[in-house]
């Protein structure tokens, strides 16, 4: 079944409501960040550095200062507060310190009357550099000069690691980590770096309030997160610093960390004016994080029923120059690294190191992209060789509520791995088209590379899932705020909750939530800002749709409660206005040993999809076309199903773009590929249609049962897809992206 | 930075040089100038100057690609090359001359790295990344030119007027020297003004990309029939649009450890274009 044709203004849990942003972004009237004007504004500018690794031997502005439409040039001297930030660990500097670590990092900054005249006077900057040997070979890292003196990730409760560059090392040890099978598989799988290509540069304005504090209207994914990052390094009180949500184009996990909030906010203070920000697209590429490039070896050993007995794992993330969210990517790709699969037996063993090239954190699918891709390339090696239908190999393994992961956690919700896995494969494949076709339907597309000659077709199948929610004892909640007031037809609701709509349709979500609530068509959604109510967290972790409910949900009830109380309605200028926090089941850490759950468990709950891909390969030239994906995908409870299924369609383009062709390039640290022209994303031509089904086990402990939907479709396509390549050209393809060197040359 | 609007072919020959580059829709120019790899202190236009339009076989070099792709006048593998380069907001900017014209895409020259063909002493690609790169024509430098017209022209057998003569469009592309770097042998200040593009008997234009629209080729393979054979030219393959003789004559190619995969798509490519444009009718 596929998105219903039919939508309403005003739905409630559970109906297909059109998108508030939907109508003014296809218009062209939505207002992005990089719309951003106040009166007055300056232009702001970041200059970057040209190497990978170098120390800073001198800064010297004197020129650039002077220049026309110039009103500021800052340096590290002038941060002033806390000199380094982080999400997790305050590692990276404002400005750089002596010390460049990645190619592009920031070094000083400037504030002119025009962009252009900001851009000339930061060519002026000239900083001399003393190149520094980069340590870019992850498998070396651990045994090269530590990039970072100390150790910004000691203490924090980690497994010891003392080898230098490791941000964070997890071994997980399930049941005999020696036990044997009958039948054993190993491979060696690795993954390129992922962009996010978010449409929208990272951009943002900064207004001083002309008391000392400052309003930065930005496109973030959390912004009490910025606040408490921003703020110190500004040397001001979290109340001096006010984040607003700005227009989001897009973020899929690379709008966690700051890009030029603080940036902007000192070039305010410091000129007394509003400074905007705006990377353009080459600058956009070293200004977030990426996805973790990944080499894991695993070997599974099965019984011939096809029974798992032990999964070995060993994953190494390239985490970059500074550690953003790696610590919590390198939990994520060692808890599932087995798969939705019961393995009695694991030994997982997860490094994650600090290197020259670009930083990397969080992005859509977290650590269980990469695990993903390896461990389905691995069921598909164990079918071969057990010669064992692909589908019924994983149904024979599949978890299922009450079974442990290797990391001792019981699943206690709803886990409907079997039946996802059950939908999924029995959705009818199309059947191979006739030739002579139209170019666009054979591999090669446009190019007219072929009409038939040396294409040959593959299904692919593979599963996934990851842990919805923030986990290893995060204390995770989100605030929402409802206000009742009378109006002229009965009592009408605003509702405030900092939850950041990045394109994924929150704003729906909380509309729809209060409208259930309250019973009630007249709400309206109040401004998100840090200073109207308290924290929602991340826009991550798919996380969102069940915190930002949940908060919701409360309120509304606390609001109603309150409305009773005074009788069933308000007098014309009475209000009611009340806030509630709302937390999920509390998490506790992974034992720092054994990778064993202490305590409640790691993780809140898990979700959980299946993939059946049809491609066909023309295995002369290497060309592919992804022909039709099915999909069944454990939802919880669909709030928005429309939205939902906009969620699946775009979290399968993302896995593609992965499986076939998105990869940054890097050349001794520096990125090679920084554009649109070089780093290709998939078109509407690449993408095939999707057959998506919606698997509703309600989760026990969520508002309405709801789970999360925006990561499962973005872990499982890219492993999806390169099962369906493997099935068509016979070869291991055990990197991605899959390109076309890999696959031309078959007999 | 100045914009000079000459009258006339001859005074925008004479305005070139000395910090003046000629502009025609700029998507090639404007991206270097911004990165630094072209500096220039006037653009000299060349719109009023330079024939736009088509009569018969001869094309004017400021035609646009998206004018080239929908006439039927045009060959077939010149239609097909021009509908294929970039996107449809490009090409209706890019000129036809500018296009002939256009840089290598090779990322360390496009990062101003100091290779051998800015004029340094070695090909950082040989010894790094260089899968997008060549199979022919790599002693010095192994770029691979980008042009799908090119390839499409260089098959079709076109000749150049320019300001300063009429030459073969297989003798405006050279491969780069120790005493000479460029990879055209135009004169300072030439301008390419038309092209005579010979009708062939049938011709076709296949491009390999790694994406299914809106990339560049990792090898394009244009072929032409005329009636005494038929004739093969690639683009993505070398330094410069490369001519083959013959299909057998791939098998010369010189492909580096990263572009060996290019010479079995040339080789397949090949196959179908030939198959495509059909043997010569007097054969
Ligand atoms: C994102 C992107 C993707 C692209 N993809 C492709 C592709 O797939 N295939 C492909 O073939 N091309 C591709 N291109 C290249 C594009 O086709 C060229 O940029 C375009 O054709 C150049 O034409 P122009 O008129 O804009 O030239 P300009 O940028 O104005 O000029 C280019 C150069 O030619 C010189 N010049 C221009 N006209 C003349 C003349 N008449 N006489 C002498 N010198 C002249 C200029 O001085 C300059 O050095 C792509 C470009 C971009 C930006
Ligand atoms: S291929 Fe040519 S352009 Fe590229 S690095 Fe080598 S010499 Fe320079």
């Amino acid at each position: 079944m596929n998105a219903p044709a039919r939508t309403l203004e005003l739905g409630r849990v559970g109906e297909s409501v059109k998108r508030v942003d939907a109508i003014p972004k296809v218009t062209g009237e939505f207002a992005y960040s990089s719309d951003l004007f106040a009166a007055g504004m300056l232009w702001g500018h970041t200059v970057r550095s040209p190497h990978a690794h170098a120390l800073i031997e001198e800064v010297d502005i004197s020129e650039a200062v002077g220049m026309a439409g110039v009103h500021a040039v800052l340096t590290h001297t002038d941060v002033p507060g806390a000199k380094a930030y982080g999400l997790e660990f305050a590692d990276q500097p404002v400005l750089a310190i002596e010390r460049v670590r990645y190619f592009g990092e920031p070094v000083a900054i400037v504030a002119a009357e025009h962009p252009e005249q900001a851009r000339r006077a930061a060519e002026r900057i000239r900083v001399a550099y003393e190149p520094l040997e980069p340590v870019v070979d992850p498998e070396r890292a651990t045994e090269q000069e530590p990039i970072h003196d100390g150790r910004p990730t000691a203490g924090h409760g980690f497994r010891d690691d003392p080898r230098p560059n490791v941000v964070r090392s997890i071994v997980i040890r399930h049941g005999d980590p020696d036990a044997q099978g009958e039948v054993t598989v190993s491979g060696v799988y690795e993954l390129g770096i992922q962009d996010q290509a978010f449409l929208g540069p990272e951009s943002g304005l900064a207004v001083p309030d002309g008391e000392g504090g400052v309003d930065v209207y930005v496109a973030t994914q959390w912004l009490h997160v910025d606040r408490d990052q921003v703020a110190p390094c500004l040397g001001l009180d979290p109340e001096q610093v006010r984040i607003h949500l700005s227009g989001v184009g897009g973020a899929f996990g690379g709008r966690e960390d700051l890009s030029m909030q603080i940036h902007a906010s000192m070039l305010a203070l410091h000129t007394n004016r509003p400074v905007k920000m705006v990377y353009n697209r080459e600058e956009s590429f070293v200004g977030h994080i990426h996805r973790h490039p990944a080499k894991i070896w695993m070997e599974h050993r099965a019984k011939r029923d096809g029974k798992l007995v032990n999964v070995r794992a060993r994953i190494l993330l390239d985490g970059g120059a500074y550690a953003s969210s790696s610590a919590a990517v390198t939990a994520n790709a060692s808890a599932f690294a087995c798969g939705p699969y019961a393995v009695e037996n694991a030994l997982v063993e997860c490094a994650c190191v600090y290197t020259n090239n670009p930083p990397c954190g969080a992005m859509r699918g977290f650590g269980a992209v990469q695990s993903c891709f390896a461990h389905e390339a691995q069921m598909d090696k164990l079918g071969a060789e057990l010669g064992m239908d692909p589908v019924e190999l994983r149904l024979r393994n599949a978890l299922a509520p009450g079974d442990s992961l290797p990391t001792g956690q019981k699943i206690t919700g709803s886990f409907p791995a079997a039946e996802v896995i059950r939908r999924a494969a029995a959705l009818p494949i199309p059947e191979p088209e006739e030739l002579p076709r139209d170019a666009l339907r054979l591999p090669g597309g446009s190019g007219n590379t072929t009409r038939g000659e040396g294409v040959r077709r593959g299904v692919g199948f593979a599963v996934g899932f990851k842990n919805v929610c923030y986990s290893e004892g995060f204390d995770d909640s989100t605030a929402a705020r409802v206000r009742l007031a009378a109006s002229d037809d009965g009592i009408a609701a605003v509702v405030h909750c900092a939850a950041a709509e990045v394109g994924q349709g929150v704003v729906n979500v909380i509309l729809q939530t209060a409208r259930t609530e309250l019973d009630l068509d007249e709400v309206v959604l109040g401004s998100a800002t840090t200073s109207s109510v308290g924290s929602a967290g991340s826009a991550s972790a798919s996380r969102m749709t069940w915190m930002a409910a949940g908060a919701v949900q409360l309120a509304c009830r606390a609001a109603k409660d309150e409305l009773e109380r005074r009788g069933g309605d308000l007098e014309h200028g009475e209000t009611i206005d009340v806030e509630r926090v709302y937390h999920h089941r509390p998490t506790t850490p992974l034992d720092r040993e054994t990778g064993q759950v202490t305590g409640d468990g790691a993780h809140v709950a898990y979700i959980c999809a299946a993939m059946r891909v049809v491609a066909e390969v023309d295995v002369e030239l290497g060309l592919t076309r992804v022909v039709w994906i099915g999909t069944a995908q454990d939802v919880g409870k669909a709030v928005n199903p429309q939205a939902v299924y906009g969620q699946i369609e775009g979290g399968i383009a993302q896995g593609l773009g992965l499986a076939l062709m998105e990869e940054i390039q890097t050349q001794d640290g520096l990125i090679t590929n920084a554009s649109f022209t070089d780093y290709l994303i998939p078109t509407t031509l690449d993408m095939p249609p999707v057959e998506a089904q919606l698997v509703e086990e309600p989760e026990p402990d969520a508002p309405y049962g709801v789970k999360g939907v925006g990561e499962p479709p973005t872990v499982v396509s890219t492993a999806a897809v390169a099962s369906a390549l493997r099935d068509a050209t016979g070869r291991q393809l055990t990197r991605v992206p899959v390109r076309p060197d890999e696959i031309v040359g078959l007999p | 930075m100045e914009l000079l609007r000459p009258e006339s072919a001859e005074a925008a020959s004479a305005a070139l040089g000395n910090g003046s580059v000629a502009l025609a829709g700029g998507t090639e120019l404007v991206p270097l100038l911004r990165d630094g790899i072209v500096r220039a202190e006037k653009l000299v236009e060349l719109r009023d100057v330079v024939p736009r339009g088509f009569d018969g076989t001869r094309i004017g070099a400021g035609t646009t690609l998206a004018e080239l792709e929908v006439d039927p006048q045009i060959p077939q593998a010149l239609r097909e090359a021009c509908s294929l380069a970039a996107s449809p907001q490009l090409r209706s900017m890019s000129t036809l001359g500018g296009n002939l014209l256009q840089a290598t895409r090779c990322w360390y020259w496009r990062l101003n790295f100091p290779c051998y063909l800015h004029g340094g002493d070695v090909c950082h690609a040989k010894a790094g990344q260089h899968r997008e790169h060549a199979i022919f024509g790599s002693d010095r430098c192994a770029s691979a030119h980008p042009s799908d017209p090119a390839a499409a022209l260089l098959a079709l057998g076109a000749r150049l007027h320019t300001t300063a003569r009429e030459l073969p469009l297989s003798e405006l592309y050279r491969l780069p020297t120790d005493d000479n770097r460029d990879v055209t042998a135009l004169e300072p200040g030439e301008l390419i003004l038309e092209l005579d593009v010979p009708q062939p008997e049938a011709s076709v234009y296949l491009k390999a990309m790694e994406r299914r629209k809106w990339s560049f080729a990792l090898v394009g393979v244009a072929a032409a029939r005329f009636a005494d054979g038929v004739r093969l030219a690639l683009a993505g393959v070398a330094p410069v649009p490369w001519a083959l003789s013959s299909p057998d004559a791939l098998e010369q190619a010189t492909p580096l450890p990263g572009t060996a995969y290019k010479v079995d798509i040339a080789r397949a490519l090949i196959r179908r274009a030939v198959e495509a444009v059909g043997a010569p009718r007097s054969a």
